[in-house]
């Protein structure tokens, strides 16, 4: 072991007591066999010496690995026969997160991920410290996120404690949230099961009652019911329990010129912290379950992060809106009034919804009159009307605006989101349009940016419009390109 | 708000075509599948009982695409380099345009396919920071290719980029 050079610092001991018990799993293929063999083959109790492998191990690790942070980099340095050194300068530090699981937290210990918005996937590649005390943790994401231009924040040498410290809170959770959690698309997923076990349920019921010898049909529907309803219950509790775990106690913090903070997580907390330049913009989420009972979720766009960052969860819509509200500095953006598209955009949502409905429709007819399932003629109504009024529904959503450096669009119905950019961010234009769009006069504009989802869509505008918000949003791009004025 | 914008706003084509012979490239790209496709329908045809007549406008099909696919898109391929963006125009069915700004070009990608080394052609493709806005610019002549993706390479280096 080379002498340690000035500046590399350790991670904390007691990572040797975490890691032991987390990487177990990833021993048990070595240390079993050991053992086995080391019992056949009449080790005197040696063979007991297998079970200290992952203490071995976890030992190596802290011996072995080092960071440092000096003024314009971080570094981190580990392996034991391949020394590796990842590097990364200071400012392509995107975002810094904390996370604490069970154990950790009752040692008072924090995992550092340090975000680079790197494309690469590869765990060696991503700048992981594991783990720090979580006081220290907290002063390296101080300084990695604000120690560039100020050394000494006011007020951010000191972590809020608790909700009394540090700035007002954007968004507080609170436990009547809990019950948005089956309207998530996880409690749809969950109701999609619980239907098909319920029909799988009902076709077995079928065979059974058909043979002879069995309870009757009401015994039946009864226990079948019963089962269904506690089914549903579990998994409601489940979608509860999930919900709970990854957002209870959620604070959104934030005072002007530092990071966004945002702690959560009942077992394993997280707090994320995302660089106030690097927030391109929000999306409010509102699918359709969510919305029927008037919740939204919000996500934030941030430069350099491929997906998505919660800000606030299935909850009261107005939650969200305020926080976007927060982040953007203008209410308009988040609920004011948006150009719609128009008739043309209109019927394309009606043809587009309906055709496949049509085709369907025809052939269930066809089927239901050439086999004896006659019963397939049923539920085809449904499935027209079904299509006409999600159609109606994304027609009502697509809508766009300019707010001031904002850019906002909206669409979907069964997800609908409406996505907020600000043109800061902005990273170029696509246009595209079919021959069917083309004829209608339509146009779908895409957005580009280097955060989120990649892109902010705007479906079916009317073409004149589009490269009008183009030309609005970006006008030294798109000024060289535009027409001569017919 | 965009309303005090006159309705009548339109994007103009870009400047400059690519090579006549990308039209060639496209058609011989495209034809081994089609031939594959009828074929196997008519080594269907002649095994089994299936009526014949699918065949006739599969073949149909085939023609029609094989010949007005690589006219169309020959005549929406077009593409422009400013001073300060990149503007490119491709598709044929669906007509895509794509503006990129220089100062958010990341790398410039010079790239020859089977087809376009047999006629000569290369393609430059521009990345920008976003995963959803590369440009690419198919046909191209192989030199004059080269001599756009140093171009570009040149001039976006010459231009200040952002931190993203």
């Amino acid at each position: 072991m080379s002498e340690q050079e000035p500046g590399w610092q350790r991670l904390d001991p007691r990572m040797m007591l975490v890691n032991p018990i987390t990487d177990f799993a990833k021993f048990v293929p070595t240390v079993i066999p050991l053992l086995i063999a080391g019992t056949v083959a009449g080790a005197q109790g040696w063979q007991f010496a297998a079970l200290a492998l992952p203490a071995v191990w976890g030992l190596l690790r802290y011996l072995t690995t080092t960071y440092r942070v000096s003024a314009d980099r971080v570094e981190l340095r580990r392996g034991l026969l391949n020394r590796r050194v990842l590097t990364v300068p200071l400012d392509r530090v995107r975002t810094v997160d904390l996370t604490a699981s069970l154990v950790r937290r009752l040692l008072g210990l924090s995992t550092v991920k340090i975000g680079t918005g790197t494309a690469s996937t590869d765990d060696d590649q991503q700048l992981d410290l594991d783990s720090l005390p979580t006081e220290r943790a907290r002063e390296l994401r101080r300084v990695l996120l604000e120690g560039r231009e100020t050394p000494v924040a006011p007020g951010a040498g000191t972590e809020p404690a608790g909700p009394s410290a540090g700035p007002p809170a954007v968004v507080r959770f609170r436990p009547a949230w809990l019950l948005y959690a089956p309207f998530t698309a996880g409690g749809l997923a969950i109701a999609g099961a619980v239907v098909g076990t319920a029909s799988q349920f009902v076709e077995q019921v079928h065979i059974d009652t058909s043979a002879a010898g069995l309870p009757g049909h009401g015994t039946w529907v009864a226990v079948v019911a019963v089962g269904l309803v506690g089914f549903l219950l579990v998994v409601l509790l489940l979608s509860v329990v999930a919900y709970a775990a990854a957002y209870w106690g959620l604070t959104l913090t934030h005072s002007p010129g530092s990071p966004w903070h945002l702690r959560r997580g009942l077992l394993t907390t997280q707090e994320t912290s995302i660089d106030e330049e690097r927030m391109a913009g929000v999306v409010v989420g509102e699918p359709l379950l969510l919305r029927c009972v008037r919740g939204a979720r919000l996500s934030a766009i941030v430069t350099g992060l491929r997906s998505g960052s919660v800000l606030v969860p299935p909850a009261p819509a107005e939650e969200s809106r305020r926080a976007a509200t927060a982040v953007l500095g203008d209410r308009g953006a988040v609920d004011g009034p948006l150009r719609p598209h128009g008739p043309r955009a209109r019927t394309r949502r009606y043809t587009r919804a309906l055709w496949p409905a049509g085709l369907l429709t025809v052939a269930a007819l066809v089927a239901a009159r050439v086999t004896d399932l006659g019963w397939l003629a049923w539920p085809v109504p449904l499935v027209l009307v079904g299509a006409a009024l999600l159609a109606g529904d994304r027609a009502r959503a697509l809508g766009h605006a300019r707010v001031g450096r904002l850019l906002v669009a909206r669409s979907g119905s069964l997800a609908r989101r409406r996505s907020v950019l600000d043109t800061g961010h902005l990273i170029g234009w696509t246009l595209q349009d079919s021959w069917w769009q083309r004829r209608a006069g339509l146009v779908t504009a895409v957005a580009t940016t280097a955060g989120g989802g990649q892109k902010v869509t705007v479906p079916d505008v009317p073409s004149g419009d589009a490269v009008a918000l183009a030309y609005a949003t970006t006008p030294e791009l798109v000024a060289q390109f535009l027409a001569d004025p017919r | 708000m965009t309303t005090d914008l006159p309705r009548e706003y339109a994007l103009r084509d870009p400047a400059e075509r690519v090579s006549p012979r990308a039209r060639w490239m496209w058609l011989t790209g495209s034809l081994p599948w089609w031939l594959v496709l009828v074929a196997g329908a008519v080594v269907g045809v002649t095994l089994t009982d299936v009526p014949w007549w699918p065949v006739v406008p599969l073949a149909l099909l085939a023609a029609a695409y094989v010949v007005v696919m690589p006219l169309w898109r020959y005549r929406v391929h077009r593409w422009e380099v400013t001073r300060t963006a990149v503007y490119t125009q491709t598709g044929w069915w669906v007509r895509e345009r794509r503006i990129a700004p220089m100062s958010r070009i990341q790398t410039v990608d010079w790239s020859q396919g089977v087809w376009s080394r047999v006629y000569g052609l290369a393609t430059v493709t521009v990345t920008t920071a976003s995963a959803a806005g590369a440009l690419t610019i198919v046909g191209l002549e192989k030199d004059r290719a080269q001599a756009l993706a140093e171009q570009l390479t040149q001039q976006a280096q010459a231009t200040p980029g952002d931190a993203t």
